[in-house]
């Protein structure tokens, strides 16, 4: 504590001398400190403000122009997206008209040649109905002949040479 | 007798010494001059040139080492004096404002962080410049021209309008202002200043190791503080001065 007594002491001792010395001694300093700053001021306005400020406000400027851009082409890149999004729904849908119209020409050719087939078929039997019949037919008439041979025979057989006669 | 034998003691001790008011005089013609405030001046003056030239030595697109410590700190000046002044207005006040911050900061942290008591002079010892009172007092006077170059500048005589802004009762406390602001800005600064070295100085004196350390850990704080202080003022007091009370009523109708 005495210490700092003496402390005090010292700085109210040298205050109260006067004239030299002291806390509140304003002198020349005051007026050559004010231009001292001053030229503080010129001098780093030369070396740090002006470079300095220059080199962020440039770089500012770049940014912003190019994020400008960036934003331009990602803008232009989702359209383009976009687009062909749309074209390959469209492509899609197309392709898939296309494989329809192909299954229903597929079906309906197929349909016709088994129609084609079946009427085919039928025509071949219907031929061979109608040759059946006809063989039948002369068979029928075959033995007809042969009945009316054999009868006759019977009947000479039967009548001999009188019924000739 | 017990106090005098306890003044020898301290006395005794080399570093432990406590030096209020004593003044290294330098002459110049008939002017008397603190040459241990413009002996510290002159470095930290030194450290700043150097500090821009090294920034600015070579500057890079993309910002690397000291180019992005000083532009950090160019940004940081001009946020301030942006928010102070106005975005129209602000630009050619921040060498101004930045200078202030910069020269009080740099003086304010030597103090705390250069052992300047290593070096000896004839009388009076070395500490911060912002810790005599002429510095203070000459950049709070360099503030009060500087924000009535501003009004002049800006308003011409119209910048006396202010004084009765909003109403003409206003005009005592405002001239009184004028005088307040300056005298405010320097004994803040100085008394800070002053106050952190003397603590540490009595601190050191009692304890010299360790105890100390807290204190001034503070002391940058203040320091630091007491710059951002000054500079916000500085600023504001310009704003203050070229704020248009007129226009904002006309542009809106």
């Amino acid at each position: 504590m005495t210490m700092m007594h003496w402390t005090i002491l010292m700085a109210a001792e040298a205050a109260a001398e006067g004239g030299k010395g002291g806390l509140f001694d304003i002198d020349a300093t005051l007026p050559l400190m004010a231009i001292q700053f001053l030229i503080l001021v010129a001098v780093l306005n030369a070396l740090f403000y002006k470079p300095l400020g220059k080199a962020i406000d440039d770089r500012s400027t770049f940014i912003r122009t190019n994020q400008a851009e960036a934003q331009e082409r990602l803008a232009k890149a989702e359209a383009l997206a976009k687009q062909y999004e749309q074209e390959l729904a469209e492509t899609r849908r197309q392709s898939q008209a296309v494989i329809a119209a192909a299954e229903a020409d597929a079906q309906k050719i197929a349909a016709q040649k088994v129609a084609e087939a079946q009427q085919e078929a039928q025509a071949q039997r219907e031929q061979a109905q109608r040759e059946i019949d006809q063989q039948k037919q002369e068979a029928l008439q075959a033995l007809e002949q042969q009945v009316d041979a054999l009868s006759r025979q019977i009947l000479d057989k039967l009548l001999g040479a009188q019924s000739i006669g | 007798m017990e106090m005098l034998n306890a003044l020898n003691v301290f006395h005794s001790l080399p570093l432990a010494e406590l030096e209020v008011g004593k003044q290294f005089y330098w002459r110049l013609g008939n002017l008397e001059l603190h040459g241990q405030v413009f002996l510290t001046s002159w470095f930290v003056i030194a450290l700043l040139v150097l500090a821009s030239v090294l920034a600015t030595r070579n500057i890079q697109m993309v910002p690397a080492g000291f180019q992005n410590l000083m532009e950090y700190a160019l940004e940081f000046i001009r946020d301030l004096a942006k928010t102070q002044i106005g975005e129209k207005e602000y630009r050619p006040w921040v060498p101004f404002i930045g200078t202030l911050f910069l020269f009080i900061f740099v003086c304010n942290w030597s103090g705390a962080l250069v052992p300047w008591k290593l070096f000896h002079l004839p009388e009076g010892e070395l500490a911060a410049p912002t810790s005599d009172i002429n510095t203070t007092i000459a950049l709070a006077l360099l503030t009060s021209l500087a924000y009535f170059y501003a009004g002049f500048s800006k308003k011409g005589l119209g910048y006396f309008g202010n004084y009765v802004q909003p109403v003409a009762f206003m005009l005592p406390f405002k001239i009184i202002e004028d005088f307040t602001k300056p005298l405010s800005l320097s004994f803040r600064l100085f008394g800070n200043i002053l106050a952190d070295e003397l603590v540490v100085g009595v601190l050191v004196l009692l304890v010299p190791l360790f105890i100390p350390l807290p204190v001034m850990a503070l002391g940058l704080f203040t320091s630091a503080i007491q710059a951002l202080i000054f500079a916000t003022l500085a600023a504001s007091y310009i704003g203050e001065a070229m704020e248009d009370h007129h226009g904002e009523g006309h542009e809106e109708h």
